[in-house]
């Protein structure tokens, strides 16, 4: 027989208990603080987890917690913005992507300057001065930049051997021979194709312009400044689409295709951030563990050796929103996510790091093999476009021309004309 | 009177969630307005350049052809398949689930299925039609091709509630008056003209209805197959008013758009609207 007195549970018990709970878990909290930071998960990723957890030391000074609140980049600027239009928000910091911030935007963040003065990151100077010019609006510095995306050129080693290619690409002509030459059947049976890139991102037609010495919109706003090399940019892409070397469904190719495709050996060649090394050459994500490499973007014959490619460049800063509570633990966060240490292990676990001494890292040449290409690709690299209000729409309409030229339905040289023409109001004055 | 109080909750909660953000929406549309920008009162501005906007125009022709060739696809397949239920058929209850499930998917994981399976390299549609030697749905590069596909979409994830709502009707028709029916001599075809389809047509016009007003919301089908592509050929209007919304932050041409989709909604649900109030007033008398 059991005896259920000793085990009886009664409502008043319950309750106690309960209310117990309660008030120790208020207790607790009230020991230590919380700050919510607004990220992509990638940005959460390379901080680590565990015994790897980058910022422990940090909490353990602090007494704090992070909550991060994870979005993609574009539903995250829009809440991150939405946020900083209250008249008050839980989020301490905020992730900011490059071309965002206009004047308007720019004043919801807190000017971190003076913080910067009277509480300073270890070796400010030490980071990208582009990027911090690029968090500098209107004369304040609203961000502190922390992860750089620099697109790069990758190619499938195994497939070009099976195409009877020796070398990679010097010239953008001889890439479009290869992606010409690797649209085949492989070894293993699967239909190939040269090159994928996903339609609806200016910065695949942008690397395409600049390897002629084109642009989309200058750093000083000159909108298409060399049409001629814009042409052939387009005309390159049109070209490759009508020869097979680009997938049927490049309008409906997104940036997560380029990674699988490229894993799978569905194509050969594809442009991505350098970051995305380790994922494509992952054991358990791809077939080619290994065999894939990455390089600099090359430029036009005609350009060779005289004009270095500008790639594209992707930057993410931390900001604080003006109407934060605890703006003293923000910017504690920032400083040590900052610092030399925190860059460095984000550097380790797939974050490109926008420290110019943490590429010298011995730990980092170890760890990611393109680290020292990456770093030359960076010194000439910039943004696709500048931040400016109506950027989005600019950005959109670009694209839309680009995929009437690319996929046949206007001749290219409308469909530049097109972008000028339409562009041109939504730039500012 | 005094049971008003009792009422006000209800009240409260339409006014809060539904009355309110109406109003909001409307002053929005009626200012421009952005992230960091105090709203500037414009007027009919921002409907006026909605409408001007040739994009809006072909997105609202798109959503039209959509919606109104789906819904009737969705009620003559629903209805012929609720009364090939009522007929009697075997391993009905097996059948019933298998024809409800696609209610069941959620409409993000339905298009990720349906792009995998219709995948214009490796789709095993794709390759199966091709191996049959049939013609392949382009839907990538073609935009007929991806309309249709969006359509078809539309209609297996929608088919269930209009299917459930006939169904329920035809099960609620008493069996004597159509056996009363064929004592009188009267043929398949007329029993169906003059008995069945009568009594099912307010349920139908109810399912119609509905159907109009959700299927001019179109979105996650588009958005996430084409993403409105190529070249913004496959665009519907909710796309539209997403890409003003959360792409561009004009919050003014969003909302305008958001009120034109429910003025052009409801002139298209107005024909059905008609039909039920004449139903219900003639039942009345």
């Amino acid at each position: 027989m059991t005896d259920h007195s000793r085990f009886r549970l009664s409502r008043r018990a319950l309750l106690a208990a309960g209310g117990a709970t309660m008030l120790g878990g208020h207790a607790a909290r009230a020991d230590g603080k919380t700050l919510n930071v607004l990220s992509h998960k990638v940005h959460q990723t390379v901080l680590g987890t565990g015994d790897g957890d980058l910022m422990k030391d940090w909490r353990k000074a602090n007494n704090a917690d992070i909550a991060f609140t994870t979005f993609d980049s574009n539903p995250l600027q829009d809440r991150l913005f939405r946020e900083a239009s209250l008249a008050e928000t839980e989020f301490g910091v905020g992730y900011l992507i490059d071309n965002r911030p206009t004047s308007q935007i720019a004043a919801l963040f807190e000017p971190l300057q003076p913080r910067q003065d009277k509480s300073p990151i270890e070796d400010f100077a030490d980071i990208a001065p582009g990027l911090v010019r690029g968090m500098t609006i209107d004369g304040k510095l609203i961000g502190i930049p922390v992860r750089h995306a620099t697109q790069g050129l990758f190619y499938n080693e195994a497939l070009l051997e099976e195409a009877g290619i020796t070398a990679p690409p010097t010239t953008l002509e001889e890439l479009v021979a290869q992606a010409k030459k690797t649209s085949f059947t492989s070894k293993a049976g699967t239909p190939v194709v040269g090159m994928v890139l996903a339609s609806d991102l200016a910065v695949f037609p942008v690397m395409f312009a600049r390897a002629f010495g084109g642009d989309f919109i200058s750093a000083d706003f000159k909108l298409v400044p060399n049409p001629a090399a814009m042409e052939s940019g387009l005309e390159t892409l049109r070209a490759m689409f009508e020869a097979g070397s680009l997938p049927r469904s490049y309008a409906t190719t997104k940036n997560d295709d380029q990674v699988t495709w490229l894993q799978q050996g569905r194509a050969a060649f594809t442009v991505l951030p350098f970051a995305r090394f380790a994922q494509l050459n992952d054991a358990g994500q791809s077939k080619y563990p290994g065999r894939i490499k990455a390089m600099e973007f090359p430029v036009a014959a005609a350009l060779k050796g005289k004009t270095p490619m500008a790639a594209v460049v992707e930057a993410w800063a931390m900001a604080i929103p003006k109407n934060a509570k605890d703006k003293d633990l923000a910017w504690s966060f920032i400083r040590e996510v900052s610092s030399k240490r925190v860059t460095l292990g984000m550097a380790i676990n797939g974050n490109g790091p926008v420290r110019v001494s943490t590429y010298a890292d011995p730990a980092l040449q170890a760890k990611n093999p393109v680290a020292a290409v990456e770093a030359r690709a960076l010194a000439n690299a910039r943004g696709a476009f500048p931040p400016f209000p109506e950027a989005a729409r600019a950005q959109a309409t670009f694209l839309e021309e680009v995929q009437l030229a690319v996929l046949g339905r206007k001749p290219v040289k409308e469909a530049v004309a097109a972008i000028v023409t339409r562009v041109k109001p939504m730039m500012p004055a | 009177m005094r049971a008003l109080p009792l009422l006000a909750p209800v009240h409260v909660l339409i006014l809060g969630v539904i009355v309110l953000p109406a109003f909001y929406v409307v002053w929005l549309s009626l200012n421009a307005s952005s992230f960091g920008r105090a709203p500037v009162f414009v007027g009919l501005q921002n409907y006026i350049q909605v409408l001007t906007d040739p994009a809006f125009r072909a997105a609202l022709l798109n959503t039209v052809l959509l919606v109104v060739l789906a819904v009737h696809a969705e009620m003559a397949i629903g209805l012929g398949m609720a009364l090939l239920f009522a007929s009697g058929l075997p391993f009905r209850r097996f059948l019933l689930v298998t024809v409800l499930a696609p209610y069941a998917v959620s409409e993000v994981t339905a298009v990720v299925m349906w792009r995998f399976l219709f995948d214009p390299d490796a789709g095993p549609v794709t390759l199966a039609l091709r191996a049959l030697h049939l013609p392949t749905l382009d839907w990538s590069f073609t935009p007929s091709h991806a309309l249709t596909l969006i359509g078809l979409l539309t209609i297996w994830l929608h088919l269930p509630f209009t299917f459930i709502i006939i169904y329920a009707a035809r099960l609620a028709i008493p069996g004597e008056l159509h056996e009363a029916a064929r004592v009188d001599g009267a043929s398949r075809w007329q029993i169906f003209r003059r008995v069945t389809l009568p009594l099912l047509a307010p349920a139908i016009l109810i399912a119609l209805l509905f159907r109009y007003i959700f299927a001019f919301r179109l979105f996650s089908e588009a958005w996430l197959l084409t993403g409105g592509g190529p070249a913004r050929s496959t665009e519907v209007v909710a796309i539209y008013l997403y890409q003003e919304a959360f792409t561009f932050n004009a919050f003014g041409p969003a909302a305008a758009t958001a009120w034109i989709m429910v003025a052009v909604s409801l002139l298209l649900a107005a024909g059905y609207v008609y039909l039920l109030r004449r139903q219900v007033a003639a039942d009345a008398r």
